[in-house]
């Protein structure tokens, strides 16, 4: 997985790349979480996420509570095909924010 | 006996289990489904419910310890029913203690077993025969 942000006002983008498991998940929350304590509002493009496991599921899950818990939101952006099935596996179209 | 234009196959690898590997497990099961004459969306799924089946294996049978151990992925096909045997050497499964979360109780974790179970038509955990401690067999017949 690789990642760049790029910032826009009070709204911060993580484009993540690649295959999305319980490997890479720690990486990816250092990236996500210090934007939302920062209050930041995240935006997370999936575009070129070609898989994504039960542990990346639980990094959406966790950024999205962790916002929310703070006043802020995550929305996943362009979500690619692969990433949306397992979204919608778990239920989560209605729960997280999509976009 | 069934009809079926799937071919036959038997094909197996062993696997250090960490999880750095996983990336690997998905490699060789895609390798082996490209063989099969099943659809994309299919093979993806099949490629979840093992990867999140051999992530278990890091996660619980090895607490994620380092170790040297190896597991074993062994993917079958004939008449089309796949069956699919997970062995490993970790702790051994205490079966009634698998369960997936709620699926409406929202929280991090817990999802990987549903995935599993929501996928394949059979899941079911067996002692492992030496030198095995636990083995698993996912199966789904693919001629549906």
């Amino acid at each position: 997985m690789t990642y760049k942000v790029t910032e826009e006002g009070n709204i911060s983008t993580v484009h993540l790349d690649g295959e999305i498991d319980m490997d890479v998940t720690e990486k990816a929350k250092e990236v996500i979480m210090p934007l939302i304590e920062a209050k930041k509002e995240v935006h997370l493009n999936l575009k070129e996420v070609q898989y994504m496991d039960s542990s990346g599921i639980s990094v959406l899950i966790e950024s999205h509570q962790k916002a929310m818990e703070l006043g802020t939101k995550v929305t996943l952006k362009e979500i690619s095909k692969s990433v949306l099935k397992v979204i919608m596996m778990a239920k989560l179209e209605q729960i997280l924010n999509l976009d | 006996m069934e009809q079926t234009n799937i071919i036959d196959l038997d094909e197996k690898r062993d696997f250090e289990v960490n999880s750095s590997n996983l990336k690997h497990v998905r490699s060789f099961c895609r390798e082996v489904f490209e063989k099969l004459n099943i659809n994309q969306e299919l093979k993806d799924e099949l490629v979840l419910a093992i990867a999140e089946a051999a992530q278990n294996i890091v996660k619980h049978a090895y607490n994620n310890e380092q170790t040297e151990d190896k597991m074993e992925i062994k993917i079958s096909v004939s008449d089309g029913h796949l069956e699919i045997g997970f062995f490993d050497k970790g702790r051994p499964v205490e079966k009634d203690k698998i369960r997936h979360r709620k699926i409406d109780d929202i929280k991090p974790g817990g999802l990987g077993t549903f995935f599993i179970q929501q996928i394949m038509d059979a899941v079911v955990f067996k002692e492992g025969e030496k030198p095995w401690i636990n083995h698993l067999i996912l199966s789904k017949n693919l001629n549906n």
